[in-house]
């Protein structure tokens, strides 16, 4: 298993190399610049700009230099549109609030949907099933730009209990509707999931031999059922971990947190070719520990997986 | 604690000059002085020197001053500068600054402004606005921008610590104007010499404004607190100003209708009328200047029907700017027949004839200057406008979609996010595009600069009689006159198609006093400003 890790980590090492390559060529190929704005800059004052940046150099230098600076220093170097701060300054700053929000957001939407799933699932065709999927329907349906507005206009304009936007990380009240509106169509979707999961396990031959030899029920479900209806919710939840942290473009921009989520859409528009590679690599990294996060999980739930 | 305050704004009623804030006799002020004002994007940078923003100047011009200020009708008073005098020949500018302190409590120099502006045009500063002074016609600086001399050059010098001599290369009618923009303003060598890059960043930062800043959490967002070190100190009322970040304008009036927010400066458009009735003189709409136009590409690479001025009048002619004015805009903006934006100071509205017609006359005219150029049922124009991504500017290339397709022109829309669409502008990859300009400083020459022939002048139209006629305009007694001409010049052949100025319709919150909203720049100063007990 260690060697299998160890191996994994060092593929990672050639992938974000070349997922830098491949965000730095297309970055450059977009027209436009960082400096292009409605008012030519004139040629002079765009050179100087150019030169301080280092955007003069041929595109493969700049690659090099981009990635040493990396390797050597943990340098992203400087943000081109926001020349007071440093990549590492933007993304120490916004990417604590997307995995604030958004492992809340997670941790809801996997507790509320696997729940929900479950209970689908055992008590197949009653009311309680299609509550449960009611709701799960229901849910899918109200994506973050439908819920974040229906939050605000109840839990600000009218109740006037929630601040309707901004970011606190000592006041949780800040917290509470970007985390809900973000959680809500996951929740959905890993309540599917689990359901259709938990009912195919359920009509497995294991499952009927332990109720043959008297299991108590909920030692069956917890025990038996629940194990193996996970995998195919943990391979779904792996790169949804990885979205939920590094934030939502609209959870961002509706609710002002300061996230990276916008950050990342912004730089892209912006041509911050910069804080747009930093939020790249970011993604990339974490994507991949994931993914193998994903992998050793499912070694451990079941044991006909060998690495 | 009220009763205090009111005391304090009584005496500074009696005592002040026309700047600060002057509460009415008999407003009692509220407790609470904060203002906070909504800013759709976060602050790109609070160096006077380095931001090119309109949201970053609003902050900077909290935190920092210049040698001049703009009061509530946008005229030039004291700021640093408490006097000055003109050479004869009017190239030599003598400013005497007033005791003032920098917010580390080290006194505001001469030197702190030849270093401020010796700074921006420094090619290793690469400040987006060094442009900003050649534009002020400072010597040497377009020389020192390119490199070709040393920053020390630049004619601007401290006589002594209290007094500053700025050279021009010629006479400047709008050289006071430029001085209370961002990029003239000082800034501590000290401080950024000791910080770097970082040094505009919460507790680092030192300033000469009423405020400083407290904290700054981008793109959420940035508190200034009162500058106990700041000269005027004592009348300033408004205690702390915050700049709340948020991206979209419609979310940015819900929480402002809220209470979250006290000023919002840009209401979504179309929401005026319904605001105004709901909330009455809350609700505001001044001019601004800003004006809003399709531009023809005139250049080589630009549509051969274009070239014909019949073409151009008659695609000018068929907008009915009514329309766009009162259906689709709906927020005080105003029809425009020429370029310049109406409020600029000392612009005369010129005389332009399709003003005075009926848009039922207008679209005769058109249909015949169209036929007579040529183009008709069996041979329709066809054009591409080109406009950038936002729901405002959509609709808007719809309508004169329209109004081109009423006259036989049949027009393709295309729509680029920003980038892209200014990399085309700048390339004259375009036929017809979606422009605006808001001015610099509050005069004509802002506007008009954009047309001549080595203006920005996305559409490469030239003209030598109008580039004449702004030159001269720099020593003319009677420089409003020249703007006139220079705009009849324009609109005679249709270098543009002119939509719109624009205005500001605005949401203030009702206890807040001191908007400056007779100043068509817009530029505020919340030490000018206070809130009164409800």
């Amino acid at each position: 298993m260690f060697a299998y890790i160890m191996r994994r980590l060092a593929v990672a090492v050639p992938t974000l190399l070349l997922l830098i390559v491949i965000s730095f060529v297309l970055m450059h190929l977009a027209p436009g610049g960082p400096f292009s704005q409605e008012r030519e800059l004139p040629a002079r004052v765009l050179a100087n700009l150019n030169a301080k940046y280092g955007l003069d150099e041929p595109l493969w230098r700049q690659i090099v230099n981009y990635v040493y600076s990396i390797v050597i220093h943990f340098d992203f170097g400087p943000s081109f549109v926001y020349p007071d701060r440093t990549v590492n300054e933007l993304l120490a700053d916004g990417f604590p609030v997307t995995l604030t929000y958004g492992s809340l957001a997670f941790l809801a939407a996997v507790l509320v949907g696997v729940g929900l799933g479950v209970v689908a699932a055992i008590r197949h065709n009653s009311w309680l099933d299609y509550l449960a999927v009611g709701i799960s329907i229901g849910a899918q349906v109200l994506p973050n730009f439908v819920m974040a507005p229906i939050l605000v206009l109840f839990f600000t304009l009218t109740w006037r209990i929630l601040p309707g936007g901004g970011w606190s990380f000592s006041d949780p009240s800040f917290w509470i509707m970007p985390v809900i509106a973000l959680a809500t169509s996951y929740m959905a979707s890993i309540a599917r999931i689990t359901r259709s999961s938990m009912l195919e396990v359920l009509g497995s031959n294991h499952i009927r031999t332990a109720r043959a030899k008297g299991m108590p029920e909920h030692r069956v479900i917890l025990r038996h059922a629940l194990k193996p209806a996970m995998l195919p919710v943990i391979s779904y939840l792996g790169p949804v971990f990885v979205s939920m942290i590094t934030g939502s473009v609209v959870i961002d921009i509706y609710f002002s947190t300061g996230g990276i989520g916008k950050a990342f859409v912004e730089s892209a528009l912006n041509r911050d070719y910069a804080v747009m590679m930093g939020v790249t690599i970011l993604i990339g990294a974490l994507t991949i520990l994931f993914n193998l996060v994903v992998d050793i999980l499912y070694a451990w739930i079941d044991p006909k997986i060998r690495y | 604690m009220t009763k205090l305050f009111t005391t304090t704004a009584l005496v500074a009623a009696m005592a002040l000059p026309a700047h600060a804030a002057q509460p009415a006799e008999g407003e009692k002020l509220a407790e609470d002085q904060s203002l906070s004002f909504w800013i759709l994007d976060a602050i790109k940078s609070a160096d006077p020197q380095l931001t090119s923003s309109r949201t970053d100047s609003d902050m900077i011009r909290q935190l920092f001053e210049g040698l001049m200020n703009e009061d509530e009708t946008g005229a030039m008073i004291p700021g640093v500068a408490e006097s000055h005098e003109v050479s004869e020949d009017g190239l030599t500018y003598t400013f005497h600054l007033r005791d003032a302190k920098w917010s580390n409590g080290d006194p505001v120099t001469a030197g702190d402004f030849v270093y401020a502006w010796q700074r921006a045009v420094n090619p290793e500063t690469a400040s987006e606005y060094a442009w900003f002074m050649e534009l002020m016609n400072i010597v040497n600086a377009t020389e020192i921008v390119k490199g070709e001399k040393a920053p020390e050059e630049l004619g601007v010098k401290a006589v002594d610590d209290r007094t500053l001599e700025v050279t021009l290369t010629k006479p400047t009618p709008y050289f006071l104007k430029t001085l209370s923009h961002s990029t003239t303003f000082p800034t501590p060598q000290k401080v950024i010499e000791e910080h770097g890059d970082s040094w505009t960043q919460a507790g680092k930062m030192v300033g000469n404004g009423a405020y400083v800043l407290k904290s700054h959490d981008l793109g959420v967002e940035a508190v200034l607190v009162k500058n106990d070190e700041y000269w005027d100190a004592e009348n300033t009322i408004i205690d702390e100003v915050k700049f709340v970040t948020v991206n979209d304008q419609n979310i940015g009036l819900t929480r402002t209708l809220a209470g979250e927010i006290d000023w919002m400066n840009q209401l979504p458009a179309g929401q005026f009328p319904r605001l105004k009735e709901e909330h009455g003189d809350a609700v505001v709409a001044p001019p601004w200047a800003c004006s809003y136009a399709y531009i023809f590409n005139l250049s080589d690479k630009g549509p051969e029907a274009l070239k014909d001025l019949r073409v151009r009048q008659a695609l000018s002619y068929a907008i009915d700017r009514d329309i766009i004015v009162d259906k689709i805009l709906q927020g005080g903006q105003e029809p425009a027949y020429f370029w310049t934006h109406w409020a600029i100071e000392g612009f005369e509205s010129p005389e332009i004839e399709m003003a005075g017609w009926t848009q039922q006359e207008r679209l005769e005219k058109a249909k015949a200057l169209l036929a007579e150029a040529g183009y008709g049922p069996d041979n329709p124009l066809q054009l591409t406008i080109q406009y950038n991504t936002s729901e405002d500017h959509k609709k808007l290339a719809i309508a004169v979609q329209q109004f081109w397709k009423a006259i036989g022109v049949n027009v393709t829309l295309n729509n680029y996010e920003w980038k892209v669409h200014i990399d085309r502008l700048n390339n004259q990859d375009f036929e017809v595009a979606r422009y605006a300009w808001c001015g610099d400083y509050n005069e004509a020459t802002t506007f008009l600069d954009y047309f001549r022939t080595e203006g920005y002048n996305q559409g490469k139209w030239s003209n030598a009689e109008f580039d004449k006629l702004l030159a001269d305009s720099a020593t003319s007694e009677n420089p409003a006159e020249l703007y006139k001409q220079a705009e009849q010049i324009l609109i005679g052949d249709m270098a543009l198609a002119p939509v719109y100025h624009y205005s500001q319709p605005q949401y203030i919150e009702p206890s807040l006093r001191g908007a400056p909203l007779e100043n068509v720049m817009m530029s505020w100063y919340a030490k000018d400003m206070y809130r009164v007990a409800e």
